[in-house]
């Protein structure tokens, strides 16, 4: 099974530029009104073990969070392997680069073209171990932030979003052929405050199979791919 | 007097009337820019010279020494019922823009102003907004309901076809009411020019910088100008490419951002 985990990949947006390899068979939004905040750490963590962990992941120590992978959906899996996930393989270095040139933006300290050459830098980074990687693990997971990074600085300037998009859904095409069930998932959604972006509830998912899903919860993956692996096992 | 100045202060006086009429207890706020003054002047002329409801100041005391000299002589020769509102208590803590800009306009401007709507109980505040300052002000109407919490939902405020300012339901906290939301900066300045009113010298260049958007002292910057009377304000407008608030550090899109990853722990 291969999981496209793509923090803030937006439906609405994904609509707009028409990223027809992103939207597959089946798509649709994720449910996460019962998350009180959209944070990031805390639905890739629920989608993983299939709860709610906002109480238990707290906000100053959320990037440092770890879950074990007994914890989540990879104990179905005989070989799993996950690039880059939030609380499993998430490359602490890289991230807390591109977070100090965030903060380094709001405090006059770093330009948007800083920030943006580090996290384009990452996330071809992940790109070729997540490509490195398919088809050796019964389960690869790779986790790729670039809507969500992009976006908090520029989600209101269509021409640099549709290239963030248009990259997205270039790795959805790069996988499209292989014969294994096929997720794609968003942590949230995010929406234009001026030139930046916040956050929203309009998450994604599509599958490249039919479902028959309506406005899943995000934490209703998790049995969803324990059966999915049954069936791959059987 | 020009004919579109004489259409853009009717239609501005006919609105400060309806909401005169309509709210039982109105104010204005004036923070002593060109914009509010022209309104407080509208206001002047829509009740014959005597402003029939309170003025509001809010005074973070980060604003201009010329601000405060503007007010005060203002205030004595038009006769205002001046109410000043001012956090104290957050000024007592040391709140200052250095320690967050964001959380320093909540506490000093939105804070002082709820207390001051709470106390008083007023239901409806006159502001001097333009739809061309900036992209979200377009969505605004004459009358914009406010709730408790300042919160303005855009997506639900009522129909005003054929200039009809009517109240909505009373789910509300109070009414925003914007007579001069259709005008733009350069009609302000030659309205100002026409009518002869007062204005805050900080408007006019000095040493090459003039200020275009008065604010708080730490957040508001000059633009690089010449223009030291309002004729070369108006020509200088005329050919300007740069918006107005470009001068105000006190971003509000960005002050908001980096209060939102803040709490969501980015930084």
């Amino acid at each position: 099974m291969i999981i496209l985990a793509l923090d803030a990949l937006d439906l609405h947006q994904v609509k707009k530029f028409n990223c027809k390899n992103l939207m597959q068979t089946e798509y649709g939004q994720t449910d996460i009104s019962n998350f009180k905040q959209e944070r990031t750490v805390v639905l890739w963590a629920s989608f993983l073990t299939g709860r709610n962990m906002e109480k238990e992941i707290p906000i100053k120590t959320q990037w440092e969070f770890q879950l074990s992978p007994e914890q989540t959906f990879l104990r179905f899996f005989k070989t799993h392997k996950t690039v880059d996930m939030p609380t499993l393989s998430y490359k602490q270095q890289n991230h807390v680069e591109e977070r100090k040139l965030l903060k380094g933006y709001f405090e006059d300290k770093a330009t948007v073209e800083e920030y943006e050459t580090v996290i384009w830098r990452n996330h071809e980074e992940n790109k070729k171990e997540f490509f490195g990687n398919l088809e050796k693990f019964d389960l690869v997971v790779g986790y790729f932030n670039l809507a969500d990074s992009i976006g908090h600085l520029s989600f209101g300037i269509t021409e640099k979003m549709a290239e963030v998009y248009r990259e997205l859904d270039q790795i959805a095409n790069e996988v499209r052929d292989s014969s294994n069930p096929i997720l794609i998932i968003s942590d949230h959604g995010m929406k234009a405050v001026g030139r930046y972006g916040d956050h929203t509830r309009n998450g994604f998912y599509s599958f490249n199979r039919k479902l028959r899903l309506s406005f899943p919860k995000i934490t209703s993956f998790h049995n969803l791919i324990k059966r999915i692996a049954e069936n791959e096992r059987s | 007097m020009e004919s579109h100045l004489r259409e853009l202060e009717k239609k501005s006086i006919a609105i400060i009337r309806e909401a005169k009429a309509q709210f039982k207890n109105p104010a204005v706020l004036w923070s002593t820019g060109k914009d509010s003054t022209a309104t407080l002047w509208l206001c002047k002329k829509a009740f014959f010279g005597k402003i029939p409801f309170p003025v509001i100041h809010i005074d973070t005391s980060y604003q201009f020494p010329e601000i405060y000299e503007f007010r005060d002589k203002i205030a004595k020769d038009w006769g205002l019922n001046l109410l000043i509102a001012k956090n104290e208590k957050a000024l007592e803590k040391g709140r200052s823009p250095e320690k967050g800009r964001f959380e320093c306009c909540t506490e000093l401007k939105t804070e002082a102003l709820k207390t001051m709507i709470k106390e008083r109980n007023f239901d409806a505040l006159i502001l001097a907004i333009r739809r061309d300052e900036h992209g979200i002000r377009a969505k605004e109407r004459y009358y914009s309901p406010r709730d408790e919490n300042f919160r303005w939902d855009y997506k639900d405020q009522p129909a005003e076809l054929w200039d009809l300012y009517v109240k909505p339901s009373e789910d509300y906290s109070h009414m925003r009411v914007h007579p001069i939301l259709h005008w733009t900066e350069l009609d302000v300045w030659l309205y100002v020019k026409q009518e002869q009113l007062p204005i805050n010298p900080l408007y006019y260049a000095r040493d090459g910088k003039r200020y275009r958007s008065l604010g708080c002292m730490p957040c508001t910057v000059p633009i690089p100008s010449t223009a030291s009377n309002i004729d070369e304000i108006i020509k200088e407008l005329e050919t300007s490419k740069t918006p107005e608030r470009a001068g105000r550090a006190q971003d509000k899109e960005k002050a908001y951002m980096m209060q939102k990853l803040r709490s969501l722990g980015y930084m």
